[in-house]
């Protein structure tokens, strides 16, 4: 087979057409998976106000709510958001969710892990884990300011 | 219903749209509240023009009508506070079984009940036994009107100082209770709902420590709006006659209400000039404070009220409405009341709802118990007084100072378990305070009864041995009514401490005059 013919050859096309799209596809899915791990898509919703005036007032300010919301591992990540995100959204429309929310073991064992994630170093040479199950049992002010007064989380919506 | 469901799913749909094409912008940290215009006038008073403007704030405060639910030491069911004997709704396990003996000769021994919804405001002070309903005036001044209606802002400014010592029972005729009971108004401007205050006491409180009453942070407000009335009082003997005055100036414990008190009256009794009193208890002759609901004075330095949780932090939880509106619950009363102990859990979600009751009621238990202790010493003490006083024997040689220290021990032990008795939170807005305030009167009250002892050489130790329930037993039933029939007044030792009332009938219904004016 001639160069030439390589170039044009239909498969050819396919082949570099499809990889374009694959970046296309991997970029946009990318930069979704970004946003919707944002405070300001969370934030969107305004029963989140308060978890997200509270991040944005702590030293997390800078990270995403899925830091620590969701696991790092892009093999769970992604059903993870899928699913925490139907049943948000389920209970911000039809369901009825009520006040105060509070998270449950699943997220609860998320958010640990990536505590433990970005602060292992800290943590090398003691037994940090064994005496409580959740490190925010001590360092408690990290659940959204939650021993603080409420006028410092919360407002009534318009 | 599936059209609402079909509804919210589009609205929810399309509201997501509108947010990722929005590029999402970020929250906004400073938590600037609603503003609203009602286009209500600027001197509007009354609750129901509220309803249509605010329909879900109006039904959750018509949650306050709620009368039957009780938790284990409080709720919402009007019994007897002293009455252990009867079931509910005229007794209840928890009574306080020597108030009507201790408030001898006081409006206090005729009817005082376990508190309910705002909403009863109006309605339970018609209906109580306190005001005399026998005669055209009451005997009490229109200032018991101060903390039930917003009609105050009117009747202030019509009437001005001139208000306060009216006779209260003028005032009954003008009143609606349900449009005028304790609502929107006393807590909101009625044209933007900023909360706002409407109590002359607690502005003259603020001016005196030089804050503007007009300008307070949100986070003050939540508390400050209540301060407004669960609070101590008196009314003023020596300035503008009855006039309400919150006794802060020294601080606002019992100590420091105490010694306020030794400043601020009229007494002329030997060894209490200038001391303030609310009555002279007629048993031990002794010149008594009463002390009413300081829940603001308990609250503030607890463990609560010193970490800036305010009142509405707990009593005012952030709800969901009806269409999933995020408010303020204004449904007032027991936080637990609730089995999953929301208000709780917006602070402790890593406690159960168990959890969080019991640590309520284990702190409510230890008050409870210490407080009716405190109560019988307190009995004892005024007895001891009594029998020192009409004892005839050989007394000591400083008989009449050890008679002056005696009774003032008797107020001071008197004043110390009221603070904790007409507290509603049972001791868990303050535990440490509540239980120290208890062991206090108790001393207090002993106190007394070593120098009534000491005055009469011990002579009336035997009068004081055993039981003080069967020395003084406990008065369960007193009434206006009751007093006017001599037959009854047999039936209590102290009750001949008391004067028989002339025969009358009762001459007011609610708001309606029965008798001639």
């Amino acid at each position: 087979m001639s160069k030439e013919s390589l170039w044009k050859s239909p498969w050819f096309k396919y082949l570099l057409g499809g990889f374009i799209l694959g970046i296309i596809v991997i970029v946009g899915i990318n930069w979704g998976m970004k946003v919707t791990d944002s405070r300001p898509f969370c934030a969107s919703c305004h029963i989140m106000e308060q978890a997200a005036v509270t991040n944005k007032l702590s030293i997390h300010a800078n990270l995403s709510c899925n830091d620590c919301h969701a696991p790092h591992e892009l093999w769970r990540k992604i059903p993870f958001k899928a699913k925490e995100g139907i049943r948000d959204f389920y209970m911000n429309t039809i369901g009825n969710a009520q006040l105060p929310i509070i998270p449950g073991t699943e997220t609860k064992e998320v958010v640990n892990e990536n505590c433990k994630a970005c602060h292992a170093i800290s943590n090398m040479t003691v037994s940090s884990t064994e005496a409580k199950p959740y490190c925010v049992d001590c360092h408690r002010d990290m659940k959204h300011m939650h021993m603080q007064p409420i006028s410092k989380r919360i407002v009534a919506d318009d | 219903m599936i059209n609402q469901i079909i509804l919210k799913s589009v609205y929810g749909l399309l509201l997501c749209l509108v947010v990722v094409l929005s590029g999402c912008g970020d929250v906004d940290t400073e938590l600037k509240t609603p503003e609203y215009n009602t286009g209500l006038p600027a001197d509007h008073l009354g609750n129901l023009a509220f309803k249509k403007i605010f329909p879900l704030h109006y039904a959750s405060y018509e949650l306050n009508n709620e009368s039957s639910i009780m938790t284990v030491y409080k709720g919402s069911v009007p019994y007897m506070k002293n009455d252990n004997k009867d079931p509910l709704p005229e007794g209840y396990k928890y009574a306080q079984p020597y108030l009507k003996n201790l408030w001898l000769g006081y409006p206090f021994m005729y009817d005082y009940r376990e508190s309910r919804g705002h909403t009863h405001a109006i309605g339970d002070v018609l209906d109580s036994d306190r005001p005399n309903r026998y005669a055209f005036k009451s005997g009490l001044p229109a200032t018991c009107w101060n903390c039930k209606t917003p009609q105050m802002l009117k009747w202030t400014k019509d009437d001005g100082n001139a208000f306060w010592s009216k006779d209260m029972n003028e005032f009954r005729e003008r009143l609606h209770p349900e449009d005028d009971t304790v609502g929107c108004v006393n807590c909101h401007n009625p044209q933007t709902m900023e909360l706002q205050l409407y109590s002359e006491p607690l502005k003259d409180y603020l001016v005196s420590v030089g804050k503007d009453p007009d300008k307070l942070s949100r986070q003050e407000m939540r508390s400050l709006v209540c301060a407004q009335c669960h609070v101590e009082y008196y009314f003023e003997k020596t300035g503008v006659p009855a006039k309400p005055v919150f006794p802060w100036a020294k601080g606002f414990n019992p100590e420091d209400m105490y010694q306020y008190y030794k400043e601020h009256g009229d007494s002329t009794i030997p060894g209490f000039e200038g001391q303030f009193y609310d009555w002279i208890h007629p048993v031990s002759k002794t010149p008594m404070i009463k002390i009413q609901h300081p829940e603001y004075e308990t609250w503030i330095d607890g463990p609560h009220g010193s970490a800036g949780v305010t009142c509405a932090d707990c009593h005012m939880p952030y709800i969901r409405g009806e269409n999933g509106q995020k408010m303020s619950s204004h449904y007032w009363t027991s936080p637990l009341k609730d089995p999953e102990m929301r208000a709780c859990r917006q602070c402790h979600a890593d406690k159960s709802p168990e959890f969080l009751k019991e640590s309520v009621v284990s702190v409510q238990k230890a008050t409870f118990d210490q407080l009716l202790i405190a109560q019988e010493l307190s009995v004892k003490a005024h007895e001891a007084v009594r029998l020192a006083d009409e004892y005839t024997g050989p007394r000591a040689n400083n008989y009449d100072q050890l008679m002056i220290q005696a009774r003032d021990m008797i107020r001071k032990g008197q004043l110390f378990w009221d603070y904790v008795s007409a507290e509603n939170g049972v001791g868990f807005h303050n535990p440490v305070k509540a239980l120290n305030t208890l062991a206090s009167s108790i001393q207090y009250s002993q106190e007394a009864i070593n120098l009534a002892m000491e005055a009469t050489k011990y002579a009336i130790g035997p009068n004081l041995q055993g039981d003080i329930k069967e020395i003084v037993p406990p008065i369960l039933v007193m009434s206006r009514k009751l007093q006017q029939d001599p037959e009854y007044l047999k039936t209590n030792p102290w009750f001949k401490y008391l004067k028989v009332l002339p025969k009358a009938e009762i001459e007011w219904d609610g708001t309606k005059y029965l008798g001639d004016k």
